[in-house]
């Protein structure tokens, strides 16, 4: 009765580490569509609408979804803050803590580092140039993410399932 | 009035400045910031060092030096962490941030065409504190009062930088809007005039989002970061004023602008960088306007340590009225302002 109930446990859990990792590779190219989507905005408030960047970035909080919303929610509360932080300062910080909330990758926070130490230093062309830099790179990780998510994600959902069976059935 | 500028500062340079002793903080004219520089203030007309315990020191040694990572700071914050949305002030050369300071910059220049765009490399900073004193015109009015109707002359105001040009045309604002006319016999029961600014560099009346933050009166409307001659134009078609202010005109096409405005019959009070009428004359634009009569006066204005003195000269028939000494344009005795006025020996000047 209680390597039954063992052998379902791990064929559980096997199940759903699968099914996670599966998740992760088709949330992360989700993930960097929507950190296009954020810089796009910040590209348009500060091109358009030469929005200071606190505000900027605020709108920009408004217009994705969670948990991107809350990388810059959380740089905009910072850089407000009473301890004087720059911009770079409170950028890198706040997506350095709240990264790992995001199915992101280091390749992709080394791209928003490099951007954030540009951000609001320098006049509008050179800011566009930058921002228009940060969403190529973006767009060639995404496609690599599209790739690995076509090529794996089925593979980590059965791997899952069949790794637990092995275990079950060693155990067995 | 210091809070506001307070929060601007990175908190190493405000360590330095809270340490500094009261009197000295609130006679605050001037903070004055270079990169690697010792840390300069303008103290009651003074330049001042201070050292990072909060001592002044008449010379330099000691004293303490903003670094690099200060002044980026201190760049970040006084343009809001928005370089790109600055243009138009770094190719003027000034900030003007909430309260009405003004902070100069000063760097390697970006050319475009010969003609400046911008500044970058900022090293230098030039904090001047904007004080406002109420009641600082109240001697001067009643002198330019127009009895006809019953409104003021139209008057230039001369006065080298940092005499307090400004504070004054701010007082004469306010006061002609509340119709506060002094003491005069002829004025009592005069109501107030629609005033309208053209307040090109944003110091007279301080706007934040086009909303005035210094009390320029109930009457008064404020075209704000506008050049002064095409502001004066848009005011006249738009705003039916009575009385135009501006400040520090020169430019020829001020003067077209002041000449239409007087042929409307409408007042205008301008303020201009002049030592005294002389020197005034030697400037074309200026010398054209007074031989033409669009002013009726002409006021000197002088700092001293009694607070703003002034001298009303009529501009047209300057013969008949021999040069008076200059007179204090606020008598020591202006109620619960006598205090806020020893503590302010200057207003935010030009």
């Amino acid at each position: 009765m209680i390597k039954l109930l063992g052998a379902v446990l791990i064929l559980f859990a096997g199940t759903m580490i699968g099914f996670q990792q599966a998740a992760r590779l088709a949330a992360r190219p989700r993930q960097l569509r929507q950190l296009a989507h954020a810089l796009q905005r910040l590209e348009t408030e500060i091109g358009y609408g030469h929005t200071p960047l606190p505000e900027a970035m605020e709108r920009t909080a408004d217009a994705v979804p969670e948990p991107l919303a809350g990388l810059f929610r959380d740089a905009t509360e910072r850089v407000n803050g009473p301890e004087g932080l720059t911009f770079r300062e409170s950028w890198e910080q706040a997506m350095t803590s709240g990264w790992g909330s995001t199915a992101l990758k280091k390749t992709e926070l080394s791209i928003m580092h490099r951007l954030g130490s540009t951000l609001g230093i320098s006049d509008k062309e050179d800011q566009l140039k930058h921002i228009h830099l940060a969403l190529l790179q973006l767009k060639a990780e995404e496609d690599a993410a599209r790739e690995d998510q076509t090529r794996y994600e089925k593979m980590w959902k059965s791997l899952g399932v069949l790794i637990a069976v092995l275990v079950v059935i060693l155990m067995v | 009035m210091l809070d506001r500028i307070m929060h601007l500062l990175p908190p190493e340079l405000k360590a330095v400045l809270d340490k500094l002793p009261e009197s000295a903080m609130e006679q605050l004219e001037e903070i004055r910031i270079r990169e690697g520089r010792p840390l300069e203030l303008g103290v009651r007309g003074q330049s001042r060092f201070a050292a990072s315990d909060g001592t002044l020191r008449a010379g330099s040694d000691g004293a303490y030096k903003p670094n690099a990572d200060t002044c980026r700071k201190l760049l970040e914050k006084i343009t809001n962490h928005s370089l790109y949305a600055m243009e138009e002030e770094l190719k003027r050369g000034f900030i003007t941030v909430a309260g009405g300071h003004r902070i100069g910059l000063a760097g390697r220049t970006i050319l475009d065409g010969g003609h400046v765009r911008g500044i970058r490399d900022i090293g230098g900073f030039n904090i001047r504190i904007a004080r406002e004193v109420v009641g600082s015109a109240r001697n001067l009015l009643p002198k330019l009062l127009d009895k006809n109707r019953k409104s003021v002359h139209s008057t230039l105001i001369l006065a080298p930088p940092q005499q307090g040009k400004t504070t004054i045309v701010r007082d004469i604002a306010r006061s002609i809007s509340y119709g506060h006319w002094g003491m005069f016999e002829h004025a009592a029961g005069w109501s107030g005039r629609k005033v309208a600014i053209v307040d090109e560099r944003s110091e007279i009346a301080a706007c934040v989002r086009g909303i005035p933050t210094f009390d320029v009166g109930p009457r008064t409307d404020v075209m704000d970061a506008c050049p002064k001659a095409e502001g004066m134009m848009m005011l006249l078609r738009s705003m039916s004023p009575d009385v135009v202010i501006v400040d520090e005109i020169g430019r020829p096409e001020d003067g077209d602008a002041i000449r239409e405005a007087s042929h409307a019959g409408i007042s205008v009070i301008a303020t201009a960088h002049a030592y005294d009428l002389q020197d005034a004359r030697g400037r074309p634009v200026l010398r054209q306007l007074l031989e033409e009569g669009a002013f009726t006066y002409v006021v000197e204005l002088k700092r001293s340590a009694d607070g703003f003195m002034h001298r009303v000269i009529a501009a047209d028939r300057r013969d008949k009225l021999p040069a008076a000494a200059r007179e204090p344009t606020a008598t020591a005795s202006i109620g619960e302002q006598e205090q806020a006025y020893a503590g302010m020996q200057r207003g935010d000047g030009p």
